[in-house]
């Protein structure tokens, strides 16, 4: 998708980024466009809570500038359940028992689907390697990495 | 703080030129967006250049030169790093998660000069040059090891951009190793890090040896000493072994949040010893 240089397409739609330089994505994404589902948690780039896409590839809103999106493409979790529609790996998550308080379910989700893009039948090492970067202090990961084998296209899956 | 994007490195350039120290490189971000938040840095301008193309490329001239603005996704991934510089893009694979690789450089990693950093070592075995240039002065080059001054220090005039790094070149006979010492697998900072670089003659005689390590003093730096008293040697372990304590005699391990100076210094030689002995194997072995 062709996105004008001003400015930064976000779950498809166009907007502008009116914000200092000092401004991270992710305070643009939660205080400008109202879009609560990324969270912020260590505002550092430690926890992973605030993962969103930017052309594709996870990174950590809390620490990358909003002018640094404009002309690209931005997805959050908004953008992943669509009107409420939970995603696959949304509904396996849950049946898994992947969500327990849910803080950092939005982070996660957003870099499974990043993986799971690149490659739609990662292994547990695989998925485990991806989300190293994505901390969960309640469900311990096993039902995380769980999750995503529930949800692969092929026997024992749901998809 | 103004933001300034450019895609041009010729525009980069005449910011940088115009500016001055006023003016703070931006790539990724991971380190300079989190120093800015910590109130450690107030630039007047942000120049932007995560999108100046023709700097962000890994390209082969005699040497192996990689673009400031590769990330370290890509240096864990570009076939002839996996293939010939395996502790480049190793090294790069352990810093941070996803999230950082995908947008962090290491244009930025070396320039962020932090005593730990990853990329470092695996750099300073490849005996890489620092590509520099700027407006008025046209490109220089330097060796690393010349640019990576003292801790979060670099010899980077402030109208001067880092725009590659050319490795030495590697020929049959020679192989590279990297290890971290943390305390997790993951999003670790190196308690230790050390890399190896050895060249082995036809009767697997070492006759070139380079080590470089991490953590263990204010700026990543040659094991000089050691280097040279493992030249002639093969596997031989209690040589190695005297090896790791040269390196010991140079370092200057200290106390932090992440480990004790006793505990660094009972782990460097030991970890120097077993990088230089992988090395060797797979420098002589079926597995290079």
């Amino acid at each position: 998708m062709t996105v004008a240089e001003d400015s930064v397409s976000v779950n498809g739609r166009s907007v502008t980024v009116k914000s200092s330089a000092g401004t991270t994505l992710l305070e643009f994404l939660r205080e400008s466009l109202g879009l609560l589902g990324t969270k912020e948690g260590c505002s550092e780039g430690e926890c992973g809570a605030c993962t969103v896409l930017v052309d594709g590839q996870p990174l950590h809103s809390c620490i990358y500038p909003a002018l640094a999106a404009q002309g690209r493409t931005v997805e959050t979790i908004e953008g992943i359940s669509k009107g409420g529609d939970l995603s696959s790996l949304q509904a396996a998550l849950i049946a898994a028992g992947g969500v327990q308080c849910g803080f950092c379910t939005p982070g996660f989700l957003m870099t499974l689907t990043a993986l799971l893009r690149d490659d739609p039948s990662p292994d547990p090492d695989q998925v485990a390697r991806a989300v190293a970067g994505n901390i969960c202090r309640c469900t311990g990961y096993a039902q995380i990495v769980e999750a995503v084998a529930a949800d692969l296209p092929r026997p024992g899956g749901t998809r | 703080m103004d933001f300034r994007r450019t895609d041009d490195i010729e525009e980069a350039l005449a910011s940088l030129a115009e500016l001055g120290s006023d003016a703070q490189v931006l790539a990724g971000g991971t380190d300079v967006m989190i120093q800015i938040q910590r109130g450690e840095l107030d630039p007047g301008t942000l120049v932007h250049i995560e999108r100046v193309d023709s700097i962000g490329e890994i390209t082969e001239n005699g040497r192996l030169t990689v673009g400031a603005l590769a990330t370290h996704l890509e240096l864990s991934r570009h076939p002839a790093l996996l293939d010939r510089y395996p502790s480049i893009s190793y090294s790069a694979s352990l810093v941070g998660g996803w999230q950082t690789q995908a947008v962090g450089t290491i244009g930025g990693n070396v320039c962020n000069a932090s005593p730990a950093a990853d990329l470092l070592p695996p750099l300073l075995v490849h005996g890489a040059r620092v590509l520099v240039a700027s407006q008025d002065r046209g490109e220089r080059e330097l060796p690393l090891s010349d640019f990576v001054v003292g801790r979060r220090s670099i010899a980077r005039e402030p109208d001067e951009l880092v725009t590659g790094f050319s490795l030495d070149p590697v020929e049959e006979g020679t192989a590279d190793s990297y290890r971290k010492v943390g305390r997790r697998g993951a999003m670790e900072v190196a308690i230790v890090g050390v890399a190896v670089r050895l060249s082995v003659d036809s009767g697997a005689t070492i006759k070139e040896a380079r080590g470089a390590v991490c953590s263990v003093g204010p700026v990543p730096f040659r094991a000089t000493a050691a280097e040279e008293s493992l030249i002639g040697l093969t596997a031989d372990s209690d040589e190695v072994a005297a090896a790791g304590q040269l390196l010991l005699e140079q370092s200057q391990p200290i106390d932090d949040a992440r480990a004790t100076a006793r505990y660094r210094t009972m782990v460097l030689p030991r970890v120097f010893e077993s990088v230089v002995t992988d090395c060797y194997l797979r420098a002589t072995g079926p597995l290079r």
